[in-house]
């Protein structure tokens, strides 16, 4: 079976991209003060903040992988974390009404159930229902689009919720209080979760029985049909599996920020699409995607510090399309990434 | 991989290739589906909302606030009920009849565009400046709006048109699927247009991203007073949904369009230049996105400014609506102009948040998604007896 890998052509053409893209930015932007600056940022502070901007990104990609492994292709993961961004905000906010009081950890298990919930449903319409996976896919995008500011409007009046609260930070003892690197290791939840879940997913994909299966199901449905697998489990244990990291991740970037923002293409703004470009770059590999991730984050706080560095005009808008240029530059001229080949094609068992 | 990319393609090659009244039949039932869920949606929103008085108390639970009846009832009156209306709904047809052309000419190439949204913001923008350095140069007169306007909606579609040619580039000579790419192109264009008009091209005084409003001369004059709806543009957009018809349907060209995306090896075979064709269909996909953008800008907006609405994303569910049928494109983007312009005569009576009408455009694409729901849905009530038509997923 291919394991697929990042060649060193993939490597090599990535990094000349970004080089040439930071260049690109030097001189339309001008300025070799530029570079002191960047340097100036850079610090511990500034990668635990890399760490949080991460999160939604790199669940959204972990959960494409699992689910396009199996043979589903989910274009939905912004759809997913949007509902789960929206529903830890309105759980939190709903909660405090309750017994229970705004409890942070309930409303974030319930924003996971939540956007599983909306996996289970685009489960069944492609697996059950047999419907074309693009398409289903986007139409869970375009609902979660249209149905979070319109709940919000219900519920807040206006399209961006009150402040409801932020998960609490925690610090690793002693290594927190290390100089210089401390500030990496106090964190909330979400990050420690992300760095656990990397591995995690790499171990499950690579090591465990239920991966083979996994791979197999994208690969070849049919022999795993034959060994006595039932494709259909797996491939909802692959949706499914997206639901929940995309629950995590959406859940992550609301209560981090302790508000939905659902104006515009809501505060998710893409993080899904760019989940999808970086699994296809880290191609189908949860340490390449989330390394392509990391990569991404840490440019748009990059951006996001430089610009508050007075008589500075780096575009956001330009540094923000890099992810984009950079994943068609990479299916265009360093080929394809190899796409389970059984992927968005339905699977009918014999029996 | 190509193995993949052929299976994928037959998928596409069964929503193609479904016959018309199945198709029919599929998007009146979507529709229908898609209505109730919306309807129990509404009914639901309505008993979290506080209201005066509700129009019906339920023990228990409350007061609910909106009666789904009343709200589809003034989504049809607040789009066809006065003059107005029924200009504002026209003039929403008109840019989704452009948009849901442009997805629809892809489709029957069995090439899938979701970057008609991107074709068309950049096609705005090629517009936008074309009339304003134009709109200088060219006389006060009818004359002068006979240059104009044709201008800008050649630039728009030149624009939109090689924006839509990339994709087409990718996928016939590097084999990267048009889904990924198209989507990311959006992004690109976006950012692209974002960034010009916010730096370079627009109106830098202003704190908004905008570019200056074009001069009068390059305004389509609104036909009914109180809109901005030109009966010379849906004109325009009803002879290219005839045209592209007959294009595909009636001509050599568009029967080797439609095979070489479907199935490009044996287009290959038959002597047909499948590669160059795949990127034909992408630019003309894309060139009518051009012309959308174009068509919002000279008629609606005047200018271009950020946050032009999802017409891209409208085109898709009208193209899909319509069977991915030319001609079935013209009801089709009739219903989603009355649901645009209905969504607000929506919030401003009832209070209804607008974004219903998005969220029934994602629920009419899901249904339409599944045929195999409908069929399963046929054979249980309609004809009883089929073993295999059960369980809805409880193996989880």
């Amino acid at each position: 079976m291919n394991r697929p890998t990042v060649t060193r052509r993939q490597g090599l053409a990535i990094g000349a991209i970004l080089f040439g893209l930071l260049l690109v930015g030097f001189v339309i932007d001008g300025g070799r003060a530029l570079l002191g600056d960047v340097a100036g940022v850079i610090s511990a502070s500034y990668f635990a903040a890399v760490f949080r901007f991460t999160v939604p990104i790199a669940f959204a990609a972990m959960g494409g992988i699992f689910a396009e492994k199996t043979g589903v292709i989910n274009i939905g993961l912004e759809g997913l974390l949007i509902i789960g961004a929206f529903s830890a905000v309105a759980a939190l906010w709903g909660l405090s009404a309750t017994p229970v009081g705004a409890n942070i950890w309930v409303a974030f298990l319930l924003a996971v159930l939540a956007s599983t919930l909306v996996a289970l449903l685009f489960a069944t319409v492609c697996i059950d229902f047999k419907a074309d996976q693009i398409i289903a896919g986007l139409a869970i995008w375009l609902i979660a689009l249209g149905f979070a500011p319109f709940a919000s409007i219900i519920i807040w009046d206006r399209t961006n919720s009150p402040s409801v609260g932020t998960f609490p930070v925690w610090e690793v003892p002693v290594l927190a209080d290390l100089p210089t690197v401390g500030p990496l290791f106090s964190a909330t939840l979400p990050v420690f979760l992300l760095v656990l879940a990397v591995p995690f997913s790499w171990y499950l994909l690579n090591r465990t029985t239920f991966g083979k299966w996994v791979e197999a199901s994208g690969e070849d449905p049919k022999s795993l049909d034959t060994a006595g697998v039932d494709v259909r489990r797996i491939r909802y244990a692959g949706v499914l599996l997206s639901g929940v990291y995309c629950g995590i991740g959406g859940a992550g970037l609301a209560l981090n920020t302790g508000q939905f923002v659902g104006s515009g293409d809501t505060m998710v703004d893409g993080r899904g699409w760019i989940g999808l470009t970086a699994y296809l770059i880290g191609n189908y590999n949860p340490i390449g995607a989330f390394l392509a991730s990391f990569l991404f984050a840490a440019l748009d706080a990059l951006q996001l510090q430089l610009q508050q560095i007075a008589g500075f005009e780096v575009s956001s808008t330009l540094v923000g399309i890099i992810p984009y240029v950079a994943v068609v530059i990479v299916l265009t001229f360093v080929g394809r990434t190899r796409m389970p080949s059984a992927a968005g094609e339905h699977y009918e068992s014999d029996e | 991989m190509s193995a993949g990319r052929d299976r994928v393609e037959a998928t596409l090659d069964r929503l193609v290739d479904a016959s018309v009244l199945e198709r029919l039949q599929i998007s009146l039932a979507a529709l229908v589906f898609a209505i109730i869920v919306g309807a129990v949606l509404v009914f639901v929103s309505g008993l979290i909302v506080d209201c005066p008085d509700p129009f019906l108390s339920l023990p228990g639970v409350g007061g609910a606030c909106y009666n789904p009846f009343e709200v589809y009832w003034t989504m049809i009156t607040g789009s066809f009920g006065s003059l107005t209306a029924l200009g504002r709904t026209l003039q929403e047809t008109t840019l989704l009849l452009f948009t849901g052309l442009s997805v629809a000419v892809a489709f029957r190439a069995g090439l899938f565009n979701i970057g008609t949204q991107g074709q068309m913001i950049l096609g705005a923008l090629g517009a936008a400046l074309t009339a304003l350095w134009l709109g200088e140069l060219v006389p006060e007169s009818l004359l002068g709006a006979l240059i104009v306007i044709p201008a800008g909606v050649v630039v728009g579609a030149v624009i939109g048109g090689l924006w839509g040619m990339l994709p087409g580039l990718m996928k016939a000579y590097a084999d990267a699927h048009e889904v990924i790419t198209t989507i990311m192109l959006n992004f690109i264009a976006m950012g692209i247009a974002f960034w010009l008009v916010q730096n370079h091209v627009g109106n830098l005084e202003s704190d908004s991203v905008l570019t200056h409003t074009i001069p009068d001369v390059a305004q389509l004059s609104p036909t009914i007073g109180g809109t901005r709806f030109s009966l010379w543009a849906l004109l325009a957009a009803l002879a290219a949904a005839i045209g592209i018809y007959v294009l595909y349907d009636r001509t050599i060209l568009g029967y080797e369009l439609r095979t070489s995306g479907l199935q490009e090896a044996a287009a290959e075979y038959g002597g047909v230049n499948a590669k160059r064709n795949i990127v034909t269909s992408m630019t003309l996909s894309g060139a009518l996105g051009g012309i959308a953008g174009s068509i919002y800008v000279l008629m609606v907006q005047y200018r271009w400014q950020d946050g032009i609405p999802p017409l891209g994303f409208d085109g898709i569910a009208v193209s899909i609506l319509a069977g991915n049928n030319p001609i079935g494109v013209i009801p089709a983007a009739v219903l989603f102009g009355a649901m645009q312009s209905g969504s607000v005569a929506l919030n401003l009576t009832l209070g209804v948040p607008p974004e219903l009408v998005e969220v029934l455009r994602g629920l009419i694409i899901l249904f339409i998604a599944m045929p195999e729901f409908f069929r399963m849905i046929g054979k249980r009530y309609g004809y009883g007896s089929d073993p295999l038509a059960t369980d809805g997923g409880e193996n989880v």
